[in-house]
């Protein structure tokens, strides 16, 4: 079925390519998945948000980038990742069939008792594992990035404020994680606990109480709506003086309310313009600050399984990618022209796809993109995605196929 | 026996290329010559022997076995030296050597380091700094290192220079001695005249001549040319000799008073006797060897009928 020599001299002539491209990716992901801060995030999205033409752009795509998996997903699975393991299929497919034939170099291994057959067999087998390869290394590398830089996997790591309080009352973790109102019972403990978290002790009391009321379940007690409004409406009017008094801009200052805490000139005029008590206020406040960390405890949530199926997704689609890459490389005898459509179609399929994406007027574009097939906001937002999957592989499969047979009928000048 | 065989085979190309109902065989023992001009076809019927192209009409055979069905059987008994020398790039010498040891199943490497040492090959470079005669000879080795029946070489001596291409011609005729088929495609005389033992001639895609290289080298007919001393002279031996066919007058220039004729070699003394009757400039034999023969055909200007029919003399 495959040639052992072949394949071992197959990998002699391609390893470094592959290395390189490997090594390209894997770095690329876990700068990803280590630079990813909820918060930072967040912030951009507000930013964003404000300038109507881009937002306009990243749509719904927005809601999705605020964890690791969404980020992944809009990012590196659909574009970096995307195109690198594209070019490297290109120039492998090329490089494994029609430029052998195109120099001569084939000759050799065609000049002995090997059938054709078995020759480009082995030549699919290289390519198709080394795609599988790069994307086993990828996931990996993904994995120990998550663990380290998140403590994404193994989530019976504490946050630093209950490691913290825990050294204060001398007690072990776990007692303290699993029982938050020890620390709220102790001065020492509340002081050291908002200090490893970079907050003021109000907002970490605060926090606190949301966090132990999301522990027990419990929703919080609801003002109503009406009333909420009002407040709401008082609240931003206190912001925008405050941000007038620091020189900031509004948007700016609701995502980072630390600021107006720690200017009292701030502080008065937002008491004033919102007309609301002071402690009122300052209550508000803490509670959006307390929710900010909140978030941030939710930000290294990370599902194993919807990364596995990330990377499957993506292997299939470069699977398919590549399947018609070879399949071109084994009908022509030249490497341009196998080039040509080799590398022109999937790349025409990628670009496509980001037209597709770029505004609705182009979005019909998707529909002769075989990269629709392989949607990161699907997997990771509930949505199906097997059938497209199966359509993935089965395309490969019959591609390949198609490819050498196509190679052991055809005339080669060699 | 016939070890090779090419019947009626056809492959157009379109415009006029490709080769068209071409058919001969090489017997067991037998070193085959294929010559012709540039373009004429000898790769491509080399190509259809390896089995590397479907033919679209005719057949090739080697050892009995279709040349396209069985490829990889017959290439068990075949060594091929393709025209254009492509390596794989990534390896050197030594492993391109252990590679191709692995594809042939061989595991007793005495033939192949007797043939590196003929060579003079020195294998442990990467293929990609290896001079142009150094791949050439990488190449003959790992062809031959199976130590097959069958040569089929394309121009192969083509990139080596004049030393190794003697020590390449010496091969041959070891090869030849030990019983070897081989099929050579070549544009140099010498090395044809040194090793063939028939010889096909091919342009245009067609065969035009095949004929057994010791007829030729041994051609028992000579060419004279004659010059009289005046035009008396001329005129009188076409009315006495030319005309009643005394003797063979293949021209004649009269301006010149020039005449050539074609003489066996037996008939020698009598034509010294027409001539001593004659007042003459002067009497040479046309020598005639191989290279004059191929240049007939290599001759663009020179029509195939016309190689044929010079040919035929
Ligand atoms: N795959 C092909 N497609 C189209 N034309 C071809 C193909 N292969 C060869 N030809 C044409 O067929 C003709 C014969 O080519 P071939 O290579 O057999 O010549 P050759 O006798 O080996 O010449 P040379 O002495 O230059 O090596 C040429 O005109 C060539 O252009
Ligand atoms: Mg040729």
């Amino acid at each position: 079925m495959f040639s052992k020599t072949i394949f071992k001299q197959t990998l002699k002539s391609n390893w470094k390519l592959w290395a390189v491209f490997t090594g390209i990716m894997a770095v690329m992901s876990a700068l990803v998945i280590a630079v990813f801060d909820r918060k930072m995030i967040s912030s951009m999205m507000n930013m964003v948000k404000n300038m109507p033409g881009i937002a306009d752009i990243i749509g719904d795509r927005m809601d999705s980038m605020t964890s690791v998996l969404g980020l992944l997903g809009q990012s590196f699975y659909s574009l970096q990742g995307i195109i690198l393991g594209l070019i490297f299929v290109i120039m492998t497919a090329n490089s494994l069939v029609a430029s052998q034939v195109d120099k001569g170099s084939m000759a050799y291994l065609l000049s002995t008792p090997i059938k054709r057959s078995k020759v480009v067999r082995t030549q699919a087998l290289y390519l198709i594992s080394s795609v599988l390869c790069m994307f086993l290394i990828v996931t990996s590398v993904g994995l120990v990035t998550v663990q380290v830089a998140h403590h994404g996997l193994w989530a019976e790591e504490y946050t630093a404020d209950v490691k913290a309080a825990a050294q204060v009352l001398d007690l072990s973790d776990e007692t303290v994680a699993g029982d938050l109102t020890l620390i709220l019972a102790d001065d020492d403990a509340v002081t050291s606990g908002a200090e490893a978290r970079g907050i003021d002790k109000d907002v970490y009391t605060t926090y606190l109480g949301l966090k132990m009321a999301e522990n027990a379940g419990v929703e919080q007690p609801g003002i109503p709506a009406d009333q909420m409004e009002k407040i709401q409406a008082s609240f931003m009017a206190g912001i925008t003086a405050a941000a007038e008094v620091l020189d900031v801009d509004a948007s700016d200052l609701a995502t980072d309310m630390g600021k107006i805490k720690n200017s009292d000139a701030a502080m008065t005029a937002a008491v004033d313009a919102s007309g609301l008590p002071k402690e009122l206020f300052v209550t508000i406040v803490n509670g959006q600050l307390a929710n900010d960390e909140l978030t941030l405890d939710q930000g290294i949530e990370f599902s194993v399984k919807d990364y596995l199926l990330l990377n499957l997704g993506a292997f299939l689609l470069l699977f398919a990618l590549s399947s018609i890459s070879f399949l071109f490389s084994c009908v022509f005898n030249l490497s341009k022209n196998s080039l040509m459509l080799g590398a022109g179609i999937p790349i025409a399929f990628f670009l496509f796809q980001i037209m597709s994406q770029v505004g609705s007027s182009l979005e019909d574009f998707k529909y002769v993109s075989l990269n629709t097939l392989f949607a990161p906001g699907d997997i990771t937002g509930g949505g199906t995605f097997w059938p497209q999957f199966a359509v993935l592989a089965a395309l490969g499969v019959v591609l390949y196929t198609v490819g050498v047979e196509v190679f052991k009928e055809k005339d080669l000048p060699l | 026996m016939s070890v090779l065989q090419i019947e009626h085979l056809t492959k157009d190309y379109g415009s006029g290329r490709g080769v068209f109902d071409v058919s001969f065989e090489v017997n067991q023992g037998e070193v085959f010559g294929f010559l012709g001009p540039n373009g004429a076809g000898k790769t491509t019927t080399i190509r259809h022997i390896m089995g590397f192209s479907r033919p679209q009409h005719g057949t090739t055979s080697v050892n009995g076995l279709d040349s396209w069905k069985d490829h990889y059987i017959i290439h068990k008994d075949v060594g091929y030296l393709p025209g254009e020398i492509a390596l794989p790039e990534a390896l050197t010498g030594t492993q391109f050597i252990s590679m191709m040891a692995e594809l042939r199943h061989i595991t007793d490497m005495t033939h192949t380091d007797y043939l590196i040492e003929k060579f003079a090959l020195e294998p442990s470079g990467g293929l990609k700094r290896m001079s142009l005669g150094m791949k050439r000879t990488l190449a003959i080795v790992t062809a031959f290192m199976h130590d097959p029946q069958i040569l089929v070489l394309d121009e192969p001596t083509s990139g080596l220079d004049p030393m190794m291409q003697d020590i390449f011609i010496g091969f041959l005729n070891e090869e030849k001695a030990r019983g070897k088929t081989i099929l050579l495609s070549s544009h140099i005389f010498s090395e044809v005249d040194a090793t063939c033992d028939r010889i096909a001639i091919i342009k245009d895609g067609r065969l035009v001549s095949t004929f057994v290289a010791d007829d030729l080298r041994h051609n028992e007919s000579k060419t004279f040319k004659i010059e009289f001393a005046s035009k008396e002279d001329f005129e009188r031996f076409r009315t006495e000799v030319e005309y009643p066919q005394k003797l063979n007058v293949i021209s004649v220039k009269r301006h010149r008073n020039q005449a050539r004729v074609l003489i066996d070699d037996k008939d020698v003394n009598s034509l010294i006797a027409i001539l001593s009757d004659y007042h003459l400039n002067f009497f040479t034999e046309i020598k005639f060897t191989l290279e004059d023969y191929f240049m007939k055909f290599y001759d663009e200007n020179q029509s195939v009928e016309e190689g044929v029919e010079n040919a035929a003399h």
